[in-house]
């Protein structure tokens, strides 16, 4: 441990002296320079210049999206550092940042959060990259903007929009491995005060099967279509609308297997947001933004068996209406901006006895301050009232200091929560086969009263009881990290800090008197994580540039910290049981302990060629118990490290026709047994024509 | 090096048997020895789909090591439910009447380290709506992982149990599944059980 971080502490300084050697020509450095005067608007909700923002921020260029050839935002989300893309029990995916599960990030697409998560995790396949602008993402606690959900950071897709006049677009067409296409087509224009960005994509694909062996595929076939159109009309300069609309459908072949009978079906996902904004310009120093969003998220799915009985059918349906009010008001070189806003939500699904509706308002308020040219404060907080758990105050505080034009550092402390769900306040659903029930915090008691009248009820564990409201998951999360660019290196450090608490997890609160349990939701663990993010880019010329990015990342149970000899004992591969030391404790499962990626850009102009070269390392990680204890430790079987290869090469052919080839897992590497989520080598080639 | 070792323990257990009189031979305590127990079945039928488990339950006697029908027996399983000969009936469907002043208590550790017995106030039976080994908890025997569906052993649970005649034995369990493999098949050979046990026939308190 010691020895890595004093080479990384001698890799940083040797990238440093490298840059001091090569004092040159600023002028090559460009795609450095210009990358770190992009101006964001997640972190703040205001324009900010990236080099000097107090935060942990990382954005994603339309440039980097279509060089590395990916369709989804998934895919593209998986190639940073520091997110992790892994599935959770039911084999949905979902991102991973700071050690915080999927269900902890936030996911915006031009501020908006989508809705729709399966046992808390969003399905970010559902989201083409055709139309992408840029990505930003915040790490870190961002409840102080953003609210419930936003305990581990914030994924803001940002659409393209039309600057002024013209009239472009892009047709393309990619086709790759198991039959997957993908084509979009878009078009941008804007005359005088009407504007225009209509999108439309559709993505279909067989799906993949690592073991022929078995009857269901890893993952099976379905197709989409997404439509996305865009309407602008300025007012005058200082008062413009926007209408925006996304249209979602999704088909994807449905089969399980259930004992030993094998079951196939179809599962059905429509999804549609809808928004419209006014952007007003009252003074020079005063601005608002006037918003109404809605959507609305549908899964229907269902299960025949062999002779087309039908076997089970579910379905799921969110509505999400939110109007919000947002001023940013300019003072002198500060900014106040204060917003205010309430969320009406409501999910009818199946293993729900009725339809459920979540009312809250909420007010949030920042300060942007700049005291002196180095110095700049970043104060602000955000109040939830909710209509079903306990109201949240969450404060945030950020600082960075500009040492000098290359070097600055920043730091941030910052509170975070995550509501109780829907799911954990009121699903209520029996295993048809095992027979075990789940039930949800607030219908729990009247529940378990029912059973109690039927007879089904055995006992109740002692000194369970629901009587207080079930609390929000919370974090205070610390970063602090420098952020260096000079010439042609860019390199930004960070450290963080994560302590969640309250967690909620399943926990028995009676027995059936047919030998199965109830189970039902409580606040339990507190976990904490904590680790480095480095990220650097250095441009050795004009066409080659390589970047580097490494994370380290423990994430432990302060429960199992504390009691660990509840968790000391374990067996051997012979069923023999031994102690083991606190020291062996792992961590929490499906976190790897270093993750590390390496990207190289090579340009050949007089071709006008681009070849792109990822590769990437994901350490070992272990997904259950496997020796006893309950408790991830050294002596558990873990998954393998592996390191996958991206590859892709684009050129550009008479100035508007775009040529892509590439291979995405070159050197085809899988785990059937322990991965089954990632498949073999994939080609794929595009075609793109822009005018 | 490794005859020179042999040497010196073939010295030793000369030295040792050499020194053993006459007198042992009268005193002859027998030694508490580990009896390993295989795949003892214990079917249910039931207990899914909304219905209660019945069936009969598989008893077992730690003084004669077997499966027995008669009212001589000490702890019982059905699936993954263990009940003790003590107490009262808990209120469950087939489960067979209480003969005996049997209870249970659990200690945490490794086999080998449990050596003397409980307190006598951590034993307990079985009772109305009450199990005497907990379905539920730290104390249930086994952990369920809802990902792998493995009922797995958990480790350092010892119990030990005070048999229907008021001698000692303790137990561990090692496996739910047929030819207790490392890692099981979870649909194939459960409700198997592979148990370790140690019976104390005399009225001293150690193991």
């Amino acid at each position: 441990m010691k020895i890595k971080i004093t080479l990384s502490i001698l890799f940083v300084f040797c990238q440093i002296t490298i840059a001091q050697q090569i004092q040159k020509d600023s002028k090559d450095s460009i795609e450095t320079n210009e990358l770190s005067e992009v101006k964001v608007t997640t972190a703040t909700r205001t324009e900010r210049v990236i080099s000097s923002l107090p935060l942990p921020m990382t954005i994603i260029t339309a440039e980097t999206i279509i060089k590395s050839g990916v369709t989804r935002l998934n895919e593209i989300l998986n190639e940073q550092t520091g997110i992790i893309l892994i599935p959770d029990e039911s084999g949905f995916e979902g991102i991973q940042i700071q050690g915080m599960d999927a269900a902890y990030t936030m996911i915006l697409i031009d501020g908006l959060p989508l809705v729709g998560r399966s046992s808390g995790v969003l399905d970010l396949s559902r989201i083409s990259v055709g139309n992408i602008e840029r990505i930003e993402i915040v790490k870190g606690a961002s409840s102080a903007l953003y609210g419930s959900e936003a305990m581990g950071g914030v994924i803001n897709v940002i659409t393209k929009r039309p600057k002024k006049d013209m009239l472009a677009g892009g047709l393309s067409y990619r086709y790759a491995t198991f039959n997957t296409s993908d084509a979009n087509a878009n078009l941008l224009w804007k005359k005088k005060k009407f504007a225009a960005n209509l999108f439309a994509n559709y993505y279909s694909t067989d799906g993949f099967d690592l073991n022929e062996s078995s009857v269901l595929k890893n993952v099976e076939g379905y197709y989409n279509t997404t439509i996305q159109p865009k309407l602008y009309y300025d007012f005058s300069e200082n008062l413009k609308l926007i209408v925006s609309n996304r249209f979602f459908n999704q088909k994807a072949d449905n089969a399980a297997v259930i004992g030993s009978e094998i079951y196939s079906g179809e599962a059905k996902e429509n999804e549609w947001n809808s928004q419209i904004k006014l952007e007003h310009k009252w003074t020079p120093k005063v601005y608002s933004e006037y918003e109404f969003y809605a959507t609305n998220y549908k899964n229907d799915s269902f299960l025949n068996d062999q002779s087309d009985v039908r076997y089970e059918d579910t379905y799921y349906d969110q509505w999400l209406f939110r109007p919000e009010v947002r001023t940013t008001v300019s003072i002198n070189k500060d900014k106040l901006t204060a917003g205010v806003g309430l969320n009406y939500e409501s999910l009818d699904r199946t293993y729900f006895k009725d339809n459920v509706k979540f009312n809250s308002q909420y007010v949030f308020v920042q300060y942007d301050y700049n005291p002196t040219e180095k110095w700049n404060i970043l104060a602000g907080f955000r109040y939830d009232s909710h209509s079903v758990y306990a109201s949240q105050l969450s404060p945030k505080l950020a600082v960075n200091y500009k040492i000098n034009n290359n070097l600055s550092l920043k730091s941030s402390v910052g509170y975070g929560y995550k509501a109780p769900d829907f799911r954990q306040l009121y699903f209520d659903f029996t295993n048809p086969s095992v027979g075990y029930t789940i039930l949800g915090y607030n219908v729990a008691e009247a529940r378990l009263d029912q059973f109690e009248e039927q007879g089904q009820l055995l006992s109740r564990v002692a000194g369970i009881n629901f009587d207080k409201p079930l609390k929000a998951e919370s974090s205070i999360n610390f970063n602090f990290g420098t952020y260096y660019k000079r010439n042609k290196l860019r390199m930004d450090i960070n450290a963080f800090y994560n302590s969640i608490s309250n967690l909620i997890d399943t926990q028995v609160v009676a027995q059936k008197t047919n030998g199965q349990n109830i189970f039902s939701y409580s606040n339990f663990d507190k976990i904490f994580t904590y680790g480095i993010e480095y990220n650097s880019t250095y441009s050795f010329t004009k066409e080659f540039s390589l970047s580097l990015g490494y994370q380290y990342l423990i994430a432990k149970n302060k429960d199992v910290v504390d009691n660990f000899e509840d968790y000391q004992y374990v067996r051997n591969s012979e069923l023999q049981t031994f102690k083991i030391s606190k020291s062996d404790y792992f961590g929490i499962y499906n976190r790897s302990k270093h993750t590390a990626n390496i990207k190289v850009l090579y340009s050949i102009p007089n071709i006008k060629t681009d070849i792109n070269l990822r590769v990437f390392y994901k350490s070992k990680y272990g997904m259950f118990d496997t020796n006893g204890n309950s408790i991830l430790d050294k002596y558990d079987k873990f998954v393998n490290d592996y390191f996958l290869t991206n590859l892709s090469i684009s050129k550009t052919v008479a100035d508007k026709l775009m040529l892509q080839a590439g291979t995405n897992n070159l050197f085809d590497y899988t785990d059937p047994g322990q991965i089954p989520s990632l498949a073999g080598r994939q080609f794929f080639a595009r075609i793109q024509y822009n005018f | 090096m490794k005859t020179k070792f042999l040497k010196l323990s073939l010295l030793a257990l000369f030295i040792f048997t050499a020194s053993c009189s006459s007198d042992d031979k009268d005193n002859a305590i027998p030694e508490v020895v580990t009896t390993k127990v295989s795949d003892l079945y214990a079917p249910q039928t039931g207990g899914d789909r909304g219905t209660a488990a019945s069936g009969e339950f598989t008893k077992f006697s730690f003084s004669e090591n077997k499966i027995v029908t008669t009212d001589k027996w000490d702890i019982a399983f059905r699936g993954t439910a263990i009940i003790v000969n003590g107490g009262a009936k808990i209120g469950i469907t087939d489960e067979p009447e209480r003969t005996g002043t049997g209870a249970v208590s659990i200690v945490s550790g490794t086999f080998a380290g449990v050596t003397t017995f409980p307190a006598v106030a951590t034993f307990a039976q079985d009772g109305v709506s009450t199990y005497a080994f907990p379905t539920s908890g730290d104390n249930r025997w086994y952990d369920y992982d809802s990902n792998t569906h493995i009922i797995s052993a958990k480790a350092g649970k010892v119990f030990v149990v005070r048999t229907h005649d008021g001698k000692y034995a303790k137990f561990e369990i090692l496996s739910y599944y047929k030819g207790a493999p490392a890692t099981p098949d979870p649909l194939v050979g459960f409700r198997y059980f592979t148990f370790n046990f140690a019976y104390q026939a005399n009225s001293t308190t150690t193991f």
